[in-house]
């Protein structure tokens, strides 16, 4: 294996030297791929939705992704990228919009002119309008809230912790303000914020001087910036807990999102120490953090559970984190995924038979005091020095394709640094366990938090009820399971079930209310 | 980057000892060279080297999955099964295990599905001694306790609970039960509710589990990246090499064949109206003109680039959406056409559409252009598609559970190529046939109403 390191680290290093970087564009030069990336990051947001019409900057987005340009139609469009197997689509999220075309450096010329008549002469086409606001609207009324409970809860949980901001919408928009929005004011946001300084192009893979020439030339087509961009918004400590309960019919579980805001971002230094401690206590989809430990393992109440520093999109679905979320406005979260509700244990067990409540307060609980726990006490060196080793090679992983690599170097800009990835591992690098616990005591803490629990009708009240008298919630196993369990498991259930937790006030709304 | 380039040639020089069986280049379809290596025990070694500096994937194919699952009550329990391999070791007990895993710094996970189960890691390749000596001590030497056992079927529960919020999985749940009568294709992986309740109770069956398909012969490792294939069949043999072969082999029922349209239902008025056409279709075989005239067809026909696309989502704006294709399945499967819709009203003239588009295509053919684009789509997007050694070992490990042999898909992407028009036609006159077809449906009405 000795030249295999070597070659490892000589290989990173000329990695490092091929990635070069204008005030304009990002670039990643490979020759060997055997295709081109193009990105086109514009600094526009659903931030920028204007009031009553959330949902503006992604059906602006989509209009260009999904819709045709002034040479051709949609269809026409799909025809030619067809024997190309092209693909391209948009992200949008609350501060920026990126749009990703990836084709076989075979087509790239052909490719390039299709993509450019997308991006800066859109057809803003009255049927497309139609059938993408149509199918927006779908997700905000029926989608979100039938398709994932986990989802459906992380989403509230920003619609609480963001209330009365820019950050509060989903990024889809509202129910109203998708019903609003007119192909006129598409048109106009897009003739607002997609101008020439707001835009950073990033090219990857294999592709010719000439052709990054001719992309930087093109975007002066674009009109300069007449505005300015607006703040991010700042967000204050809840007070205590401040609780929302979801109900809706036929759900199978309770689903559980929590967070509070976090002054701290991947342009701060802190944010190492903060990823070790969190990588820890709740590593994403990964079994050896400390909450799906006591959750997951030995308690088995649920499928898994993790904390997160910053926003990770579509954690349902992926294991490794994606690019193009980049936020100013950050947030500690809590994902409880999951738990069983009182009929259900009912149900299955007779001995279970006059259980006030399931699974949800005991798992909230658990959770939060393993949070309060470790601003508390820190971890050891020896954890410290297992994570961290963990996450030097782990973060690797975030950039393993050429697409992925490029989105995480444009992302790097929005906060100020140069290869967030590289940067990173140097900052894990010097890191010492004093770091580590000096950040979780100063970042984590369970006393003030927003909750959002979507659950089944059938379960609320007593939800609702055993979180605001802050009642005891002794953990409710099957016989077959109880009579395995260790002492230390028991004796620390019954901290946990007696573990009081500062519920300031629980809301109870239908699910038919949300995202209005 | 120029000491990279050197490098795999040197690797691939090492690589050609004897004994080894090396797939050429398959043409620009699949552009890395395959190496092979069956060990005395019937288990095969795959590796391939990949430029992803220092990451190597290390995957194990176990083709046991919930078609396998042939006994009454056991529904989900290769799934379950595949938690259960968390779960310790005498020499890794699980705390013990997800420390060392830890430091290897890896995404890793496993994951079961109707044909197979996969056990996956990515990671540092210079752990990937450390990554072996890991699998081939659960693989061969798994020891949970009775407690753990029951323990572990909560999370399954909770896997359920997660899952089956939508009405989508619920409707797949409904389809496979009516499509199939007697073939273990009726049970989705999760398994049935009732099953998965009784998970708990099953320990003794758990330990018979992995006595019949934790064996060489059910099993495949496969690594790709930063490797060579000396250094990973070394590493098999070291690790792998005193795995005793197994003698199990289930009998799978055999599905009759179906002699009338079948209907699934779920009834959801907060959800848009959504309709799904499944014809029975063949086992995957990569050397048979049908799967890859299906395959095929699926483009034509389904994809964004079809005529169907074009007027039912585009113009008419009657589908949300529209899509369809069938799995790469050792026994027969389904071809499903999904469309998601506006208004429930219209569920019956989508569902006319596309027998329309379908009949059109078997009473007239395609365009010549159409057909050669689409085998130029097929080509291109599958070779974009490989692009790191995570998906390279996907590509690749789904070759191997669906035929056995990781070099099928190169030569099905072959075959595709010399698809004609009257191949598709004759295809599609065979498979979409209506005494063939499951018609399931979601809408706010009691019951689908489609013909």
């Amino acid at each position: 294996m000795r030249t295999l390191k070597i070659a490892f680290l000589f290989v990173l290093s000329g990695f490092f030297l091929n990635q070069t970087t204008a005030h304009d564009l990002v670039e990643l030069q490979k020759s060997t791929s055997n295709k081109v990336v193009i990105k086109y990051m514009f600094n526009v947001g659903s931030m920028m939705d204007p009031e009553g019409k959330e949902g503006l900057s992604m059906l602006t987005a989509s209009l260009i992704s999904d819709g045709g340009s002034a040479q051709y139609t949609k269809s026409e469009i799909n025809d030619l990228l067809y024997p190309m197997a092209a693909s391209y689509n948009a992200s949008v999220d609350k501060e920026v919009t990126v749009f990703t075309f990836e084709v076989h450096r075979d087509f790239i010329d052909s490719f390039y002119e299709i993509a450019k008549g997308l991006l800066y002469t859109p057809a803003f086409d009255e049927n497309d309008f139609d059938r993408i606001k149509s199918n927006q609207q779908n997700y905000v009324d029926q989608i979100i809230k039938a398709s994932s409970d986990e989802e459906y809860s992380k989403m509230a949980l920003e619609d609480l912790l963001f209330r009365g901001t820019s950050y509060q919408h989903m990024i889809m928009g509202t129910s109203s303000g998708v019903n609003g929005i007119t192909l006129d004011d598409a048109r106009e946001f897009y003739k607002k914020y997609y101008t020439k300084d707001n835009l950073l192009i990033g090219i990857a893979g294999n592709y010719s001087e000439e052709f990054k020439k001719k992309l930087l030339l093109d975007k002066e087509q674009l009109p300069a910036l007449q505005f300015t961009l607006p703040e991010a918004p700042e967000i204050s400590m809840p007070d205590g807990l401040q609780v929302e309960i979801i109900e809706k019919e036929n759900a199978l579980g309770s689903a559980i999102y929590a967070g509070y805001p976090l002054d701290l971002t991947r342009a701060d230094d802190d944010f190492a120490a903060l990823m070790v401690a969190n990588s820890w206590l709740g590593e994403h989809r990964k079994s050896y953090g400390q909450l799906y430990e006591k959750i997951r393992r030995l308690r088995s109440m649920n499928y898994g559970d993790y904390t997160y520093i910053e926003w990770y999109e579509n954690g349902g679905r992926v294991q490794l984190p994606l690019a193009h979320v980049p936020r100013h406005s950050n947030y500690f979260s809590l994902w409880i995924r999951p738990v069983q509700i009182g009929i259900q244990l009912k149900a299955q067990y007779e001995e279970l038979g006059s259980i006030e409540v399931g699974h949800a307060p005991f798992a909230l609980r658990l959770a939060i005091r393993e949070i309060d726990m470790l601003a508390k006490n820190g971890i050891s060196n020896e954890d410290f020095e297992l994570t961290r080793q963990f996450l030097r090679s782990y973060i690797k992983l975030f950039v393993q394709t050429t697409e992925k690599e490029l989105g995480f170097l444009m992302d790097s800009h929005f906060y100020g640094r140069e290869n967030y990835i590289a940067e990173l591992d140097q900052l894990l690098a010097n890191l010492t366990v004093e770091d580590v616990n000096e950040a979780a005591r100063k970042y984590f803490q369970g006393e003030n938090m927003y909750v959002c629990i979507v659950t089944d009708d059938s379960e609320t009240e007593a939800l609702a009820d055993n979180l605001l008298e802050n009642k005891p919630s002794p953990m409710s196993y099957s016989n077959l399971v109880r009579e395995g369990l260790s002492e230390d498991i028991l004796k620390e259930d019954e901290e946990v079930a007696g573990y009081k937790l500062n519920v300031k006030s629980v809301d109870v709304i239908n699910s038919q209310d949300t995202f209005k | 980057m120029k000491i990279l380039k050197i490098l795999p040639l040197i690797f691939l020089t090492l690589a050609c000892a004897p004994g080894d069986k090396d797939g050429g280049q398959v043409d620009d379809v699949f552009p890395y060279t395959i190496h092979q290596k069956a060990l005395p025990n019937g288990l095969n070694v795959v590796t391939v080297p990949y430029e992803s500096p220092g990451i190597a994937s290390f995957y194990i194919i176990v083709r046991a999955g919930s078609r396998e699952e042939v006994e009454q009550g056991k529904t989900g329990f290769a799934h379950f099964f595949e938690h259960m391999m968390f779960r310790g070791t005498d020499k890794y007990p699980t705390d013990v295990y997800n420390e060392a895993l830890k430091s290897i710094g890896a995404a890793a996970n496993a994951n079961t599905w109707l044909d197979r189960t996969v056990y996956h890691m990515t990671g540092n390749a210079e752990m990937l001694d450390k990554m072996f000596e890991m699998e081939a001590d659960r693989f061969q030497k798994l020891n949970y306790s009775v407690h753990d056992f029951k323990t572990e079927a909560g999370a399954v529960k909770g896997e359920y609970t997660k899952n089956y919020a939508s009405p989508m999985m619920q409707l797949n749940e409904k389809t496979v039960d009516v499509a199939f009568e007697n073939h273990t294709y009726k049970h989705t992986t999760m398994g049935f509710w009732d099953d998965v309740v009784d998970m708990p109770n099953q320990y003794e069956y758990s330990l018979q589990f992995f006595d019949r398909f934790y064996r060489p012969e059910y099993s495949t490792i496969l690594v790709v990246g930063d490797v060579t294939p000396d250094l990973v069949n070394s590493l098999s043999e070291k690790y792998f090499g005193d795995w005793e072969r197994g003698s199990y082999v289930p009998e799978i029922p055999v599905e009759p064949e179906q002699t009338e349209t079948r209907f699934a239902h779920i009834q959801n008025a907060n959800f848009p109206p959504y309709i799904s056409l499944n014809y029975k279709a063949p086992a995957f075989d990569p050397d048979n003109k049908e799967s890859a005239s299906l395959s095929v067809i699926s483009q034509i026909l389904f994809s964004q680039k079809s005529e169907l696309y074009k007027k039912l989502v585009i113009e008419e704006r009657k589908c949300r959406y529209l899509g369809g294709g069938a799995m790469f399945t050792r026994d027969p499967y389904l071809f499903s056409i999904r469309a998601s819709l506006h208004k429930p009203e219209d569920l019956q003239a989508v569902k006319n559409e596309i027998t329309k588009s379908i009949q059109d295509l078997i009473d007239n053919g395609v365009d010549p252009k159409v057909l050669s684009d689409t085998k130029s789509h097929v080509k291109y997007d599958f070779a974009t598609g490989l692009d790191s050694s995570t998906s390279i070992a996907q590509v690749l490990s789904y070759s191997i559970w669906a035929t056995g042999d990781p070099e099928a898909f190169g030569r099905f992407y072959k075959l595709i190529e010399t698809i004609s028009v009257e191949d598709l036609q004759a295809a599609a006159k065979k498979y979409f046939i209506p005494e063939h077809l499951t018609i399931s449906t979601i809408s706010p009405e009691e019951e689908g109403g489609v013909l």
